[in-house]
């Protein structure tokens, strides 16, 4: 069962219950060899799927109108807290931490019905690209045994590719949620920065930060963002601009011929695998085939955009992840028990980050020191304001842009974790939309010769989700079925 | 001070806001009242917001951004309609999140001044360089072998109001505090709770031959929570800085501390050693932006400054300029001198008694006896038992000639802890006065008798003398005589 | 801005952060470290002048909470339940090394 309406249609057929459902993936979690949870909340699931359960006999069929997500199996990326359930970033540094409060993405799912399975895997603090950089070990890629499964939301991603639940819930800081997506070949969606509140998501770039869904089909992603989007009066950050029905607005075809399709060429300058080449070829050739509009232009900064995210993303990490000193909550190891200074204390008990952590904590403290701010941060921060720039100017031109997610298809585990900027820079083609807030998502559109699966990025204005969507869910229903 | 030096001060004041909540959550910022902050339950006042739980994010309290605009308009600073939050980071226990969240190069308020009177020399501009809020942090207790960290006062609001160095004494920098600490109290920005560190400062003092323009190195007394303190703190570092530069040293630029009870200033540490804070606009926060409307509401809501009340007092009702000053420098005494004028409008209405006559011993009992009850009980005015509408009785009797002055006193001072009926207290002590003829015959009698010398000399025409002899009939009736008919009584008695 | 890494610099900027780091560590970091910031070198070929720097994505009014009280959460005795969460607690305080 891969769908919200495929569950909903085997509820009202009776051919299983919320608590029979429930209990089948959850079986089916621990079973498998993903590795893509951290934690499953088996008491809390079950009792939400008792609490359907009894809704579905008194309705006598799924309300779905008033649960949109009712008795639908979902997953929890392990930066996003949930009361009393292990929340650990993939670090040691929370192994233990059980959280105090829900975050409101996952109070709002929960209310619309959602059965929270548990938590997935990822990168340490959401950093990385490939989830080799979880204590709790990397997790597998779906289909192809020994690749990575992208990152850093990489337990979301492969579980819903591996059929663990039906959706789940990632961050995307610079490419984290489209990334793993397109690894994975699932849809993965990076709402407008704003779009959905960041209350209890464990930073690691709050500029940057979103929460957004992974599913099967557009249709599944629009239906989770319909749920959890609007204002939140937990994050200042939360946008007040009204939120549609998403689910209504892809359920007719786009009018092709008055959509136009924006191709940066700056994206497509080499360095792209063949078959992720020949792959969005195809894709664009099948929007003209349809009859939109393709334009090609420029987005002149985009060569800067790796260079200037990591100062801009690493430097808010810096301060945000001071937190972690193990006073008020996670761990103190025995070492920071005993010593009798501040800065002895601090050091040993922030001593279980993981090296890329630290590697980005110390280049964040760097990028805001004394000196060094304005070459650094402060220049960064004006370049980003010109990467955004040349965005609002592409969107007067076009709808839509389109591009490759990544470089390549997913590699090998192992295979580039030596060294951190090659890691860094497969990100280059989802970190441009991230530093200007711009949601984007990654649709499966091919796979490479390894059958390994390929995405094609789409790039929407801000807060037109709706046009993105519908886009997404027309190349999605119609080009799937031709390739 | 040395006649070839001159002292520059400028003053950085955090002022608590008298907000219900604190600066980025629900948690309650204010004491209870009566109650201190070693009363409360340590970490009760907290939740994952201010204590920095993975994930919570501030949300800015609206009655804050209010009360540091009132402080603004109060100070004539320009109210900038865009500023912006900052991360200030370090690490320390008591600071939950690894920063502090407050402003930095663009605060709310900017360019402002005070006028502060100066004895002697008239009015001073001491310019208001701007005015930031901030979140304040936790306290922490400190143990032999171990500290404790107490978060209840964490993201509590401040202001902080960072004067221009304009100030070159002690004397103007208490002035200046205490002007200050008027003006926050009256527009009930800040509680005024001193014990309690709402209103502290930061002294940075330099000195320099007289009459140079170039300003000496710096050094910054923290966290002084007395005005008196904050003088003497002054008046020891510039001496010092002189004494260093007289004997050939220098002052190095440091921050140190005020030992109140050696009353010295120590070194807590070097600049060399000072923070890197890394500043960086906070993301979490974005630029807080406002229209004009809702500052013309908040001017339009602002209650009336000290320095206009205060001449408002001088000309309804005929007090010295000192003595409305002293009145409008505490909060607790403008209320309670405002709540007896008000219970009396519809006596003098009335009656038609003197306003200024009845106003003046309304103060003198006010700005003279409350203070010194509070000095001898340590009873606050708001603890204690006295009301306005005691004062508004006492005044009456006394104006009626019912209790003497001093009777008036004695008869506060019960008030202040029973909170009895005035009539009752006057009857209970037996404090009427005695007017009665019959009565007071005897003891004229006597002391007339027992002072023949000094009743020659009034009968010669040495009026003075009458006033010993007031006294003396006063003291033999243990002032229970009315003064006002005694001379009369005298003179009578010996045939003048 | 072409700045050299040395270990120093990465030692001096670990304590900064509060991080204590391996002499390999501290290696490893110091090249990798160089590389990034080679890397990021790049930006000073911009011409940025004038441009105001851009910390948020995109224009919003920051919304103000009502200044109304929200009670802490007690656990069963009566004590706040952000205690719960503390590796150290005493006498309702966050034990730390001593404060000096």
């Amino acid at each position: 069962m891969k769908t919200v309406s495929e569950v909903h249609s085997a509820f009202d057929a009776h051919k299983t219950s919320p608590v029979e459902l429930t209990s089948e993936f959850l079986v089916r979690a621990r079973k498998s060899r993903l590795n893509a949870f951290i934690t499953l909340c088996e008491d809390r699931a079950l009792a939400q799927a008792k609490v359907c359960q009894e809704q579905f006999k008194s309705h006598g069929r799924v309300p779905r109108e008033e649960f949109p997500l009712f008795g639908v199996p979902i997953g929890i990326k392990d930066v996003i807290v949930m009361d009393g359930v292990r929340t650990t970033c993939g670090s040691l540094m929370l192994e233990n931490y059980i959280p105090p409060y829900t975050a409101t993405a996952v109070e709002r799912l929960e209310r619309a019905g959602a059965i929270i399975l548990g938590k997935l895997n990822c990168d340490e603090f959401a950093m990385g690209s490939s989830n080799e950089n979880s204590a709790f070990g990397p997790v597998a890629h779906p289909t192809h045994p020994g690749y990575v499964s992208g990152g850093s939301s990489g337990g979301p991603a492969a579980a819903v590719a591996g059929g663990l639940c039906v959706a789940s819930l990632g961050t995307d800081t610079g490419g984290s949620i489209r990334l793993p997506a397109s690894f994975c070949g699932v849809v993965g969606f990076k709402p407008t920065y704003g779009r959905v509140s960041r209350s209890g998501l464990i930073a690691f770039a709050s500029s940057l930060d979103q929460i957004g869904p992974f599913a099967s089909t557009v249709e599944d992603c629009a239906r989770m963002l319909d749920v959890m989007a609007g204002p939140d009066l937990r994050d200042s950050t939360s946008s007040q601009v009204p939120k549609g029905s998403w689910v209504n607005a892809i359920s007719y075809t786009p009018e092709w011929n008055k959509i136009r399709v924006g191709i940066p060429k700056e994206y497509f300058i080499g360095g792209l695998a063949p078959a992720v080449q020949k792959a969005i070829e195809a894709s664009l050739n099948w929007f003209r085939s349809k009859g939109a509009k393709l334009v090609e232009l420029s987005l002149p900064h985009t060569q800067y955009s790796v260079a200037t995210y990591y100062v801009v993303a690493v430097s808010e990490a810096s301060s945000n992840l001071a937190r972690f000193d193990g006073v008020r909550f996670g761990m103190r190891p025995r070492e920071a028990a005993d010593v009798k200074d501040l800065l002895s204390f601090y050091k040993k008990s922030r001593s279980r980050f993981g090296a890329e952590v630290k590697r980005r904590i110390i280049l964040g403290t760097f990028a805001l020191s004394s000196g060094y701010y304005d070459a650094f941060y402060r220049r960064a921060c004006q370049v980003r304001r010109l990467i955004r720039d040349d965005f609002n100017r592409a969107f007067e031109k076009v709808d839509v842009i389109a591009s490759p997610v990544s470089p390549t298809t997913a590699f090998k585990i192992g295979q580039k974790s030596k060294d951190p900027l090659e890691m860094y820079l497969n990100d280059v083609f989802t970190i441009p939309a991230s530093l200007a807030g711009l949601p984007a998502l990654s649709v499966p559109c091919g796979k490479d010769a390894e059958a390994l699966p390929i995405g094609l990025h789409l790039i929407a204005p801000h807060f037109a989700e709706e046009s993105l969507f519908s886009i997404a869910r027309g190349f999605e229903k119609e080009f799937s079925n031709g390739s | 001070m040395a006649p070839e030096f001159e002292t520059v001060i400028g003053l950085e004041v955090h002022c608590q806001l008298a907000t219900e909540t604190k600066l980025f959550c629900g948690c309650r910022a204010k004491l209870p009242k009566g109650r201190t902050v070693a009363d409360e339950e340590p970490n009760l006042n907290t939740c994952p917001v201010c204590t920095g739980h993975p994930g919570s994010l501030p949300v800015l309290n609206k009655k804050a951004v209010e009360l540091a605009i009132r402080a603004g308009i109060a100070t004539s600073c320009e109210i900038r309609r865009r500023s912006v939050f900052a991360r200030k980071n370090y690490f320390y226990p008591d600071l939950p999140k690894g920063y502090q969240i407050s402003q930095y190069d663009q605060p709310l308020c900017k360019n402002g001044f005070l006028e502060v009177a100066l004895v002697g020399a008239g009015l001073k501009k001491i310019r208001i360089e701007r005015i930031h809020l901030e979140e304040d942090a936790g306290k922490s207790i400190h143990m032999p072998g171990y500290s404790l960290v107490n978060l209840n006062r964490a993201s509590v609001p401040l202001i902080e109001i960072v004067s221009a160095p304009d100030l070159s004494s002690p004397g103007e920098a208490g002035v200046y505090l205490r002007m200050l600490y008027a003006i926050v109290t009256a527009l009930e920005i800040c509680d005024g709770n001193l014990q309690e560190g709402n209103f502290r400062c930061d002294a940075n003092v330099s000195v320099r031959p007289k009459g140079s323009d170039k300003l000496g190195t710096r050094v910054e007394i923290k966290n002084i929570n007395s005005f008196r303190f904050v003088e003497r703190a002054i008046e020891y570092e510039a001496l010092r800085q002189v004494e260093l530069l007289r004997s050939g040293g220098q002052v190095i630029q440091e921050t140190r501390t005020f030992d109140s009870d050696k009353g010295v200033t120590l070194s807590m540490r070097a600049k060399e050693e000072a923070h890197d804070y890394r500043y960086f606009p906070d993301p979490d926060l974005v630029p807080l932006t406002f229209d004009d409307a809702w500052i013309e509401r908040i001017q339009n809501d602002l209650p009336e400054l000290p320095r206009k009340r205060q001449d408002r007092y001088i000309v309804d009702f005929g007090l010295s300029e000192l003595d409305a000053s002293a009145l409008v420098n505490s909060r607790v005494l403008t209320k309670l001198f405002e709540g007896v004028i008000s219970a009396f409008k519809s006596a003098l209405k009335a009656r038609a008694l003197d306003q200024k006559n009845i106003s003046k011993s309304v103060v003198n009992l006010i700005i003279s006896e409350v203070p010194r009850l509070v000095n001898e009980t340590g009873i606050e005015v708001d603890q204690s038992k006295l009301n306005s509408t005691h004062i508004v009785e006492l005044v009456m009797l006394q104006s009626a000639g019912v209790i003497s002055h001093s009777s008036a006193r004695q008869v506060l001072a019960t008030v202040w802890g029973s909170g009895d009926r005035i009539e009752t207290i006057v009857k209970r002590l037996g404090l009427e006065q005695v007017s009665d003829l019959s009565a007071l015959e005897p003891i004229i009698d006597d002391v007339i008798a027992r002072n023949a010398q000094q009743v020659a000399e009034l009968r010669s025409g040495k009026d003075k003398v009458m006033s010993f002899l007031v006294g003396q009939v006063m003291k033999a009736s243990q002032g229970k005589a009315n003064p006002t008919m005694l001379s009369g009584l005298i003179k009578k008695k010996i045939g003048i | 801005m072409a700045v050299e890494i040395t270990s120093v610099l990465t030692q001096k900027v670990a304590d900064l952060a509060c991080l204590e780091l391996t002499e390999a560590e501290v290696r490893d970091f110091t090249a990798q470290l160089g590389e990034v910031l080679h890397y990021i070198d790049q930006l000073s070929e911009i011409d940025v002048k004038g441009v105001e720097p851009l910390t948020y994505p995109h224009e919003m009014d920051l919304v103000l909470r009502d200044d109304s009280i929200c009670t802490p959460e007690l656990d069963a005795r009566g004590k706040p339940k952000i205690l719960e969460h503390a590796p150290d607690v005493l006498s309702g305080g966050f034990k730390v090394p001593p404060i000096l």
